[in-house]
């Protein structure tokens, strides 16, 4: 279980003007469960996620999964996967390599890696890609292709932010589905962080509203 | 994690290696010829009230300044054209503009004169003679730096969105407003970099200046040179190149602090090449590609073609000028070249690519960037045999030196790519378990290869075209091409001028050849340059 | 990518290493300094070597004087054992600045066709004279100049390319000869006429000579060169001509015997060596190969002349400012130089 206590973060968006971002935000994510996190853009909600993965430090406060206190703990032992609005693919590796980094990070041979790539890439509809440039595909190709190379590493948490902000409103409806059920399938703690309501009901079971710097409940805490 | 920043102790290795190549020697180099008897606070005023120094001084900087104009105004057009239009020869053209860094100072000016002196394609054509002008002393300083401000052009356009481009196309801009208000605003810092490096060059300009220029329009740095070297008069050398230093220092300074500001992580979206389309497209390709002949190409077309019709007499006499590749003295001149050359490109690699990581948060470490072009070379040279006199003959030594004067090119090709480059790749990267050094090894590492890689072609033509490294001492044994080239230059007679341009084209050659060796891996890619 | 940066860097190595290869020698090094021009054919050096029992560490250190300044600033940790390429017109700096010692072996007391102050020993001499491009002269039609009081004349001012005196050996033994023959007030007169008659300055040899020279494109058909360059231009032409293509002009006060000189360097080490270094620069075979590797007359009597050399006549007079006159005041002269021709 995901736990944030107490977060604070002040945001200085110019020399000497210190606006507060974070005001004390709270939150459990059970395992298994899908939390959204809704609000306006440059409310904070991207930062909280960073901080989530260990990308930014808090100003105060702690993080702690599953009864431990990972604070201070950097980003690449946590093993919670981050995806992006721009997808974040690695240009100069192939679809599979992609899918494979996180794997290799662990320390499977790069060919062992590789086949459970492709395997991976078969549940997504994509084994056809596995050689292809990350240029060669489209938005959504793309990020289906990123949520795989996110779930093979087994993350203990997946934080999604707005991961389909820079795509057209049918795919979004489309792959929501999609995604919530790989989700289900593999059974991850998740947050998932998004401006559109509508699809913050359709996938997750708790749903929260970032204002002011602070968590209002939505629906199922 | 901050975002993307390496440890500042990174810069150790650099400012380590700067001190004891540079700076140490240059201060006591100074030290030695101080004046230690009250007079140091006139003595430092003497170079302004001196006419004759005053009017250098202003020179320099006049020159320079008119030097990077001219860079900015021809060199931008071929670098769009480069980065834009898909046409043949484009590759010939990219790796050819920087064959001007490697050909040695006389060599060049013997090619230029070829075209323009008093008996030159120019004055045959009608035109005036402009040998001792400062018109020949400008397009020489032109012919050594474009390349730097084209190639700068044509990395910048390539990171310029596509999508960016289309919006401003969508929302009513024609070519050439989408041009000035979209690319041109981006590639502003990095042509900034170039012309700062441009400036410092050319204030700083020693060779080919002065061999085309004359004595009438040489620069500060030659009279250092030859206070120092010929004369011993460290004090007054010491103060004229300490105003050097401060003059130059702020234009680094302030250029360094304009970079910082203006660079913002940019979009992978790049805009394609595509065939000329138009009457406005190809008229441009042509006036670039002109402005390319004439001011890089023409020269070393002209050393090329005394070389070919040198020895079109193959067989006259036992000193034949194709003869001379076959020589031993050749042969091991140009092991030397190949080894030196190598070496210390290896060395300025990991030199350039520590500062540039290291200098991302720190604007003093993106200033000393450009120390070796600050400090004046016969300083560095004299100062190193006066503070290391039992490293005189070292190789290793030698290598630093080459290395000095390259690893700025590394340090800031890397540097302008990392401002660039996007930072969720090593977030993601970080996210899926890397550690920062593997995060680095992995992602950063492989998408700063292409800026790399043209770094590294730049240091390697600066270690192969040895810029002021022959004042260091050397030992018959280590002479390289370019020394062979000066040795036969040294003595009278038409078969030794022959040898010396033939000489002068293997050079060339090789440089071709080590580019195409350093830029073939990166063909893979999809829109390298 | 991985499999290329490391084959890479371990060349990388591998070349650092041949770099700095057989650095650590088992037999002594003798550490000769030179200027640049220094040629003596490796088979005669290797020789030495042999018989010698050491190895010949050759540094050159660009022209004379720069070789002569790094040597002084040198002295406190000498970078060299023996020193050659000083000349008569460096001799009194040399002296002044204490950093030879005394020889006094047999090449030391044998007479030299030409003399140089000791320590130093005399090894070759050599003229510098003003050259002429002979096919200038015949297409142009003008009569060869005869006196320097003639070169001042527009006519032939315009014509004459002369070497910066700070920065070139040839240079400064020029302007030494118009001091000599003329005195240090005339001289400078002369050079002030030259100067808004037209004279033109250069770096250095190569410079005026391949760029400015009209045999090499340039548009001055007089240039301080030499006497025996015409010699050169000869051995070294394309196709074989039966006389040189320039001339050296034997011009009252416009003619200086450079005479360079080896020495033992004070805080040497090897000395044993570096005196027989000393014999060796005076041996036959040596001073034979000074005409034709670095066109200079040997200075060992008796030496027979290279047949080429025949081109090169050495000119009957010269001029030479008084020792006592130059080793005073011969810093002044070249920044008076300065002043006069080029500020």
């Amino acid at each position: 279980m995901l736990e944030l206590r107490s977060i604070h973060k002040t945001w200085e968006p110019r020399r000497g003007e210190r606006r507060p971002l974070l005001n004390g935000v709270e939150l459990r994510v059970a395992s298994g469960q899908t939390v959204a996190i809704l609000g306006a853009s440059g409310c904070g909600k991207s930062t909280l996620l960073k901080i989530v993965a260990g990308l930014e430090a808090p100003d105060s406060g702690t993080v702690w999964m599953d009864g431990q206190d990972i604070t201070r703990m950097p980003p690449e032992q946590r093993h919670f996967a981050l995806m992006f609005q721009d997808f974040a693919l690695f240009p100069h590796l192939t679809v599979q390599d992609n899918v494979a980094f996180g794997l290799v990070e662990q320390g499977i041979r790069k060919a062992q890696a590789r086949s459970q790539a492709v395997e991976m890439l078969r549940r997504f509809g994509m084994e056809a890609f596995a050689l292809s440039r990350v240029w060669q595909l489209s938005g959504g190709e793309q990020q289906r292709v990123a949520l795989a190379r996110a779930l093979i590493t087994r993350p203990r948490v997946l934080l999604l932010d707005e991961p389909f902000s820079a795509l057209d409103a049918e795919l979004r409806v489309h792959l929501r589905e999609e995604f919530r059920q790989h989700i289900t399938a593999h059974g991850m703690a998740t947050l998932w962080v998004t401006h559109d309501e509508a699809e913050a009901r359709a996938v997750a079971q708790v749903g929260w509203r970032l204002e002011q710097g602070v968590l209002q409940a939505l629906w199922g805490a | 994690m901050r975002q993307g920043a390496a440890p500042l102790a990174l810069a150790g290795l650099p400012l380590a290696f700067l001190l004891v190549v540079l700076v140490a020697p240059a201060v006591r180099l100074v030290a030695e010829g101080w004046p230690t008897d009250g007079h140091s606070l006139q003595a430092l005023w003497a170079p302004w009230q001196d006419d004759y120094l005053r009017w250098r001084m202003v020179w320099s900087f006049l020159q320079a300044l008119l030097t990077c104009a001219a860079a900015l105004v021809l060199g931008l057009p071929l670098a769009w054209v480069l980065a834009r239009l898909e046409f043949r020869g484009r590759s010939l053209v990219l790796r050819a503009l920087m064959l001007p860094f490697v050909v040695p100072t006389l060599v060049a000016a013997l090619g230029v004169l070829t075209l323009m002196g008093p008996h030159g394609v120019l004055v045959q054509l009608g035109g005036p003679d402009l040998q001792g002008t400062a018109w020949l002393l400008l397009y020489g300083n032109l012919f050594f730096n474009l390349c730097v401000v084209v190639r700068a052009g044509t990395d910048a356009l390539e990171q310029v969105s596509a999508s960016r481009l289309a919006a401003a196309r969508t929302l009513g801009a024609s070519p050439w407003r989408a041009f000035w208000r979209v690319e041109w605003p981006a590639i502003a810092p990095w042509l900034m970099s170039a012309l700062c490096l441009v400036f410092l060059y050319c204030f700083a300009g020693f060779g080919l200046a002065l061999v085309l220029g004359g004595q009438r329009y040489a620069t500060v740095e030659v009279e250092i040179y030859t206070l120092v070297a010929h004369e011993l008069q460290l004090g007054q050398a010491g103060v004229l190149a300490l105003w050097m230093l401060m003059l130059t220092a702020l234009v680094a300074w302030g250029y360094a602090a304009i970079e910082r500001q203006l660079a913002t992580p940019g979009r992978a979206d790049r805009q394609p090449r595509q065939r000329p389309q138009g009457a406005g497209h190809w008229l441009l390709l042509v006036v670039a590609l002109g402005v390319f002949m004439l001011i890089c190409a023409l020269p070393l077309v002209a050393i090329a073609w005394k070389a070919i019709i040198s020895g079109a007499f193959l067989s006259s006499g036992e000193h034949a000028a194709w003869r001379v590749l076959l020589e031993e003295d050749t042969r091991m001149a140009l092991w030397n070249t190949l080894r030196f050359s190598f070496s210390a490109v290896v060395l300025a690699t990991v030199l350039g690519l520590a500062h540039a990581l290291a200098a991302r948060r720190s604007l003093a470490l993106r200033t000393l960037v450009f120390l070796p072009f600050l400090v004046s070379p016969v300083m560095v040279a004299f100062g190193l045999l006066l503070l290391y006199p039992s490293w005189t003959g070292n190789a290793l030594l030698l290598v630093c030196a080459y290395a000095l004067l390259a690893y700025p090119f590394v340090a800031k090709s890397v540097a302008s790519a990392l401002d660039s480059m996007p930072l969720y790749y090593l977030q993601a990267a970080r996210s899926l378990g890397a550690s920062p050094w593997r995060a680095f090894w992995r992602v950063t590492l492989p998408l700063l290869a292409p800026a790399l890689r043209r770094g590294v072609a730049f240091a390697a033509a600066t270690a192969v075209g040895e810029f002021a490294v022959s004042l260091f001492l050397s030992r018959p044994e280590w002479a390289t091409l370019t020394t062979l080239i000066y040795q036969h230059l040294g003595r009278p007679g038409a078969a030794n001028l022959d040898a010396a341009m033939v000489l002068a084209c293997l050079l060339m050659a090789l440089t071709m050849g080590t580019f195409a060796l350093i830029e073939w891996r990166g063909s893979r890619e999809p829109d390298h340059a | 990518m991985k499999h290329g940066i490391f084959s890479f860097l371990a060349a990388a190595i591998a070349s650092l290493g041949l770099v700095n290869a057989a650095s650590a020698a088992d037999t002594a090094e003798l550490r000769v300094l030179t200027h640049s021009s220094f040629a003596v054919p490796k088979p005669l050096l290797a020789q030495f070597e042999k018989e010698a029992g050491v190895k010949l560490r050759i540094t050159k250190a660009g022209d004379a004087g720069e070789m002569l300044n790094k040597l002084i600033l040198t002295r406190a940790k000498p970078i060299a054992d023996v020193v050659y390429g000083i000349d008569n017109a460096l001799a009194p700096k040399a002296l002044a600045a204490e950093v030879l010692d005394a020889y006094n072996g047999p090449a030391a007391t044998r007479t030299a066709v030409a003399p140089l102050p000791a320590p130093l020993v005399p090894v070759d001499y050599g003229y510098v004279t003003v050259n002429y491009d002979k096919a200038w002269f015949a297409k142009s039609g003008m009569a060869l100049p005869k006196s320097l009081e003639e070169l001042t004349q527009p006519a032939y001012a315009r014509l004459l390319v002369v070497q910066n005196p700070a920065t070139s050996s040839p240079g400064h033994a020029f302007l030494l000869a118009t001091v000599g023959a003329l005195g240090e007030e005339k001289a400078f007169d002369w050079w002030a006429r030259m100067r808004s008659g037209g004279l033109k300055v250069a770096k250095g040899w190569s410079e005026a000579y391949y760029t400015e020279f009209s045999r090499n494109g340039g548009k001055y058909p007089l240039v301080v060169s030499y006497a025996a360059s015409p010699a050169a231009e000869l051995f070294y032409a394309k196709d074989k001509p039966t006389e040189p293509p320039t001339g050296s002009l034997a011009l009252a006060g416009g003619v200086f015997r450079q005479v360079e000189g080896v020495a033992l360097v004070k805080g040497g080490s090897q000395r044993a060596a570096a005196q027989k270094f000393v014999e060796f620069m005076r041996s036959v075979p040596v001073q034979q190969q000074m005409q034709t590797e670095m066109w200079m007359y040997p200075a060992e009597a008796g030496v027979a002349r290279a047949d080429v050399m025949k081109f090169a006549p050495e000119p009957a007079a010269f001029d030479a400012p008084a020792e006592k006159d130059l080793a005073a005041r011969g810093a002044d002269w070249v920044a008076r130089w300065t002043r006069v021709v080029l500020k």
